[in-house]
C-alpha cells in the first residue's frame, strides 16, 4: 500500500516537474533568434518561400499558442516533427534508442562489476596498496572528461596497437557478408540471437571503448561511494561480531557489510545512469555511435525546436523515472527505509 | 488531506489522458517506414557472396530527400540518384557540355525558346519510362517550390513537343543550357514521384527515390550511413571494375575520417582537415590533386552603418586586409585571391577585374582623407563560427584593422540566427560580416553578381545592404544579353565587378581550392568544379584492387 502510494505520489509529482521542463525548454529554445524554416528549405531560399514555410511550421503563431498546440499534439503521443531531418521526432528516437541504450547498459555493468568490487577491495584493504591504486583509479576516472578520455582511448588502442576499432557499431564489410538481421534492434543482442558469431564478436569489439569511455566516471565515483559506506559499515559492532564468532571474511564482507552499505550506491547509481543518458552524447560523437546523442547534438546546433523538445522530454522522463526506480530498489534492499 | 489531494490531481489528468483519445488537431501525414521487426529470425548466420563495396566518409548532411526541394549539401547524394539534361564540363575542356537525358539541344535567335531531344530507352528506378512529360512535370515543379526555384525566374512554361522532345518557352532569354545543368534544380522526377508528392508534401522522406541515375538508393538511417545499390537498367551500361553498392557513412568530425581513411576502413573522405592534408603530397598509395573550385571568401561591409557609408572607409578597409597571410594560414595555401565575386574559371570571371594590394599606408592614408586620421573608430564582425576557414582568418583581419587604428570586435554566431538578425535589422547589425559564397550554376554574373550586390527591397544575400542603380542597370543588361550576345554581357559584367572593386561593397578575399585524395587503386575519379557539392559521382569510378 505504501509502495502504491509513493508510486501514486511520484506519478503525479513528475508529472509537474515534465510541464516545468517544457515550459523552460521551449522558452529557452526561442530566444535564440533563428528561424527554422531556413533550416527546413535550406540557405539560400527566397524570402516569400521563408514566409511560406514559416507558416507552414505554425511558427507565426504566437508563442503561447506553440506551446499550446505542442502540448497538445504531445499528448497524443505526437512529438512533432523534426524540421532538419522531416521525419516524426518520436521516430527519430525510437530508431536511435536501441543504440544509446546498448552503450547505456553496457557502460553501468561495467560500473555495477568493476565500481562495486574496486569500492570493496578498497575499504576491505584500507591504507594497503590495493587501497591506493584503486582510489588512484577512481580519481582518474572522475577527473578525465569523457571525450579526452575517448579521443585518448582511440590513439592508443586503435592507432598504436591496432587492437580495437576506431569507432561504429559494425564493420562496413559485415554489412553485406554477415549483416545482422533485426530482432530487437540492439546489435549485439540480434547477433546472439539469430547466431550470428561473427558479427556478434565484431559488435563486441566495437563498443568496449566507447563503453568504457562512458563508464570511467560512474566506475570512479561508484568507488569512492562504494569505499565510504563500506568503511563506516565494517566498524559496525555486527560485523565485529561476525568476525569474532569465526564467519569468513568474504561473507562478511559481501553478505554482512555491503549489504548494508549499498544503499546510498543505489542512489549514485541511479544518477549516474541518468548522467550516462546525456554522457552518451560526447561519446557518440567520438566514436560515431548511431544513438540518441547525435541526433540531439544535431538538433542543438540546428536550433530544430521539435528535436530540442523531443529530446529533453526524453531525457527528464529517463531522469524522473530512474529515480523513481532507485527508490523503490532503496526501500526494497533496505526495509528501513520510509518511501512515503 | 494529502492523499485526497493527489487522487484528485490524478483524476484530473486522467481525465487530461482520456480528452487526448479524441482525434489531433493538425494531423500529418507521415509516411511510414517498414518495422524492423517484419523480419524473419534465422538461426543459421548467412553469409552472402560479398559484392564490390565502395566505402565513403562524408560529412555532408542530409535535410531532406525530396529532389525538388533539395537545395543544400544532400546534392552529393542526390546528383548520384537524379539527372539532369546535361552536365556542365570543367573549365578547358573541349565541349562546354556532356549530354545526359538530353542528346542534343538547340534555342531560337533571341534565347527564349530551347528544345531538347531527349535520350531514348531511359527507365526511372520505379520503372516508369522517361519521356517528356516527366521534364515538363520536374521542372515546373521545381520552378514552382523547389529549393532553387529562383534559377527558373524567367521560364513561362515546358512544352511537351513528343515523348522525347521538349520545349522550354522563357519570358525573357537566358542560357538554359547551363540552367539545365544545375546540381540543383534541375534533377529530372518520374511523374508517378510528383504526383504522389503533390498529394503529400513529405512523400520522398520515407526515403523514395525517383531518378534515373546509376544508382539507386537501398538504405538510409538518419546521422549514420547511407547505402546505394547499382541500378541494373542504367542507360549508361556497366563495365567491370565499377562498383555495386556504395556505403556512405557519416561522418562530420574530419579526423576521424582521415583516421577511417589511413586505417582503410573507407576508400574515399570528404574532408581530412585542413592542415593534414599536405601530409598525403608524398604519400605513393595516393593520388594528390589539387582543384580550383567554386567557392570563394568575401566580407560584406554594411553600407547602411557609419562609418562604413563612407566608400573611402571601405577603400581604406580593403587595403588592410593582409589576403596573401589569410590564404596562407587560414586556407593552408590552398586558394587565390579573388579578382571580384566571380571565382575564377567560371562565367563571367575575367583577369581585367582588379584587385586590392596589402598596402597599411595607403589604408592610412584613405582613413585620413575620409576623416579619420589614425582609425579611431571600433567596427563589429558577425561571423559564422562553424565555417573553420572563416574561424582563422578573423583573427587576421581583426589584427591588421588595429594597425590602422581600427578596433574590432569578434562575435561568433551560427549561420542561421546572423543571417536572420541580419535580414530583420539591417541597420543595427554587424559591421563586418565574413563569409562564403558559391553559384547555384555556371553562371556566377546571373547569381553571385545579383544575389551578393544587386539590391532588392528584401535583401537576399546582398548583406552589405548596398543600392546603387547603376550597377543594377549594368547586371540587368548583363544578364538579358547572356544568350544573344556574350561578349557584351561580358564587358558589362566586367564593369560592374569593376564598380564594386571602387565601391567596395565588399571586399574579396580568395577563391578556394579543393584537395582530393584518391588512393590509387581507385579510377576514374575527375573532380568538376561546377558541381562543388557533389565530389564524387560513383558511377566514375572504377577500382583496380
Amino acid at each position: 500500500m505504501r509502495k502504491l502510494e509513493f508510486i501514486l505520489r511520484r506519478l503525479v509529482s513528475s508529472i509537474f516537474v515534465l510541464i516545468g521542463v517544457s515550459i523552460i525548454t521551449f522558452a529557452l529554445s526561442r530566444v535564440v533568434p533563428n528561424n527554422p524554416a531556413v533550416l527546413y528549405i535550406g540557405p539560400r531560399a527566397r524570402p516569400e518561400d521563408i514566409a511560406r514555410v514559416t507558416k507552414l511550421l505554425g511558427l507565426d503563431q504566437p508563442l503561447p499558442v506553440q506551446y499550446f498546440i505542442y502540448m497538445r499534439d504531445l499528448l497524443h503521443g505526437d512529438l512533432g516533427t523534426s524540421i532538419a531531418t522531416k521525419r516524426p521526432v518520436l521516430q527519430e528516437i525510437l530508431d536511435r534508442a536501441p543504440a544509446s541504450l546498448e552503450l547505456l547498459f553496457t557502460g553501468m555493468f561495467l560500473v555495477v562489476v568493476i565500481g562495486i568490487p574496486l569500492g570493496v577491495l578498497s575499504a576491505r584493504w584500507q591504507g594497503k596498496p590495493v587501497d591506493l591504486v584503486t582510489r588512484t583509479i577512481s580519481i582518474v576516472g572522475v577527473s578525465i572528461p569523457a571525450f579526452f578520455l575517448g579521443l585518448v582511448l582511440q590513439i592508443i588502442f586503435f592507432r598504436n596497437l591496432h587492437w580495437l576499432p576506431l569507432a561504429g557499431q559494425l564493420n562496413t564489410d559485415l554489412r553485406f557478408t554477415n549483416p545482422i538481421l533485426p530482432v530487437t534492434n540492439f546489435q549485439i543482442l540480434d547477433a546472439l540471437l539469430t547466431r550470428n558469431w561473427v558479427a556478434l564478436k565484431d559488435t563486441a569489439v566495437h563498443i568496449i571503448l566507447p563503453a568504457i569511455t562512458l563508464a570511467a566516471y560512474p566506475i570512479g565515483l561508484v568507488a569512492r561511494m562504494t569505499r565510504a559506506s563500506m568503511l563506516e559499515v565494517l566498524e559496525q559492532d555486527y560485523i565485529r561480531t561476525a568476525r569474532a564468532y569465526g564467519t569468513k571474511e568474504f561473507i562478511v564482507t559481501y553478505f554482512y557489510a555491503l549489504k548494508n552499505a549499498i544503499s546510498p550506491t543505489l542512489t549514485v547509481i541511479g544518477l549516474t545512469f541518468a548522467y550516462a543518458l546525456t554522457g552518451t552524447f560526447f561519446v557518440e560523437i567520438i566514436f560515431i555511435w548511431p544513438g540518441l546523442g547525435m541526433f540531439t547534438v544535431s538538433s542543438l546546433l540546428n536550433i530544430d525546436y521539435p528535436a530540442i523538445m523531443g529530446m529533453t522530454l526524453f531525457g527528464a522522463t529517463a531522469y524522473v523515472l530512474i529515480n523513481s526506480i532507485v527508490d523503490l530498489l532503496q526501500a526494497w534492499v533496505d526495509p528501513r527505509i520510509n518511501l512515503v | 488531506m494529502n492523499k485526497r489531494f493527489y487522487l484528485f490531481t490524478l483524476l484530473m489528468v486522467a481525465v487530461l489522458l482520456m480528452s487526448a483519445c479524441s482525434p489531433a488537431g493538425t494531423a500529418t501525414s507521415v509516411p511510414t517506414k517498414p518495422a524492423a521487426t517484419d523480419a524473419p529470425v534465422v538461426t543459421e548466420a548467412p553469409t552472402e557472396a560479398a559484392p564490390l563495396v565502395l566505402k565513403i566518409a562524408s560529412a555532408a548532411a542530409i535535410t531532406t530527400w525530396d529532389p525538388v526541394k533539395s537545395f543544400s549539401t544532400e546534392v552529393a547524394y542526390l546528383d548520384n540518384m537524379y539527372e539532369t539534361l546535361l552536365l556542365t564540363n570543367p573549365p578547358g575542356s573541349a565541349e562546354k557540355f556532356t549530354p545526359v537525358l538530353a542528346t542534343s539541344w538547340e534555342s531560337n535567335a533571341d534565347g527564349t525558346e530551347w528544345t531538347f531531344h531527349l535520350r531514348p530507352n531511359v527507365v526511372f528506378h520505379d520503372g516508369e519510362a522517361f519521356t517528356a512529360a516527366a521534364v515538363k512535370m520536374s521542372i515546373e515543379a521545381i520552378a514552382d517550390h523547389g529549393g532553387a526555384a529562383f534559377i527558373w525566374w524567367m521560364l513561362d512554361h515546358v512544352e511537351v513537343v513528343d515523348d522525347l522532345t521538349a520545349k522550354f518557352v522563357l519570358t525573357s532569354s537566358a542560357p538554359i543550357d547551363w540552367i539545365a545543368s544545375s546540381a540543383d534544380g534541375s534533377r529530372i522526377i518520374s511523374t508517378k514521384a510528383l504526383t504522389a508528392a503533390a498529394a503529400d508534401p513529405n512523400y520522398f522522406e520515407a526515403p523514395v527515390d525517383a531518378g534515373t541515375g546509376a544508382y539507386v538508393l537501398e538504405s538510409y538511417k538518419a546521422d549514420q550511413e547511407i547505402v546505394f545499390d547499382r541500378f541494373d537498367d542504367y542507360w549508361g551500361g556497366w563495365k567491370p571494375g565499377q562498383f555495386d553498392k556504395v556505403f556512405v557513412q557519416l561522418v562530420t568530425e574530419g579526423i576521424t575520417q582521415q583516421q577511417l581513411f589511413d586505417s582503410g576502413q573507407v576508400d574515399l573522405v570528404t574532408s581530412i582537415p585542413k592542415e593534414n592534408v599536405a601530409t598525403y603530397k608524398d604519400n605513393p598509395n595516393v593520388t594528390y590533386d589539387v582543384e580550383p573550385s567554386f567557392f570563394n571568401y568575401l566580407v560584406f561591409f554594411n553600407t547602411l552603418r557609419p562609418p562604413l557609408d563612407n566608400v573611402l572607409v571601405r577603400q581604406a578597409l580593403s587595403y588592410a586586409i593582409p589576403y596573401q597571410d589569410i590564404i596562407d594560414i587560414a586556407a593552408n595555401g590552398l586558394g587565390t585571391q579573388s579578382r571580384g565575386p566571380v571565382p575564377q574559371g567560371v562565367w563571367p570571371s575575367s583577369p581585367k577585374v582588379k584587385q586590392y594590394t596589402y598596402d597599411i599606408a595607403k589604408a592610412k592614408e584613405l582613413l585620413t582623407q575620409a576623416g579619420h586620421p589614425g582609425g579611431g573608430f571600433t567596427l563589429n564582425m558577425w561571423y559564422v563560427s562553424n565555417n573553420d576557414t572563416i574561424v582563422a582568418l578573423v583573427p587576421l583581419l581583426k589584427d591588421s584593422f588595429a594597425q590602422i587604428g581600427v578596433e574590432v570586435n569578434l562575435v561568433p554566431m551560427l549561420w542561421g540566427p546572423l543571417w536572420e538578425q541580419a535580414k530583420a535589422d539591417p541597420a543595427n547589425a554587424y559591421d563586418i560580416n565574413p563569409n562564403m559564397y558559391w553559384p547555384t550554376y555556371s553562371d556566377a554574373g546571373s547569381d553571385n553578381l545579383w544575389s551578393l550586390f544587386y539590391w532588392t527591397k528584401s535583401p537576399f544575400f546582398n548583406l552589405s545592404f548596398w543600392k546603387n542603380d547603376a550597377y543594377n542597370a549594368l547586371i540587368d543588361e548583363a544578364i538579358a544579353k547572356t544568350v544573344t550576345d556574350p561578349v557584351t554581357a561580358q564587358a558589362k559584367y566586367v564593369e560592374a565587378m569593376n564598380m564594386l572593386v571602387d565601391e567596395a561593397p565588399g571586399a574579396f578575399l580568395f577563391d578556394t581550392k579543393a584537395v582530393f585524395i584518391i588512393p590509387k587503386y581507385i579510377e576514374g575519379f575527375k573532380y568538376n568544379l561546377n558541381y562543388p557539392f557533389v565530389p564524387y559521382f560513383y558511377y566514375q569510378l572504377t577500382s583496380t584492387k
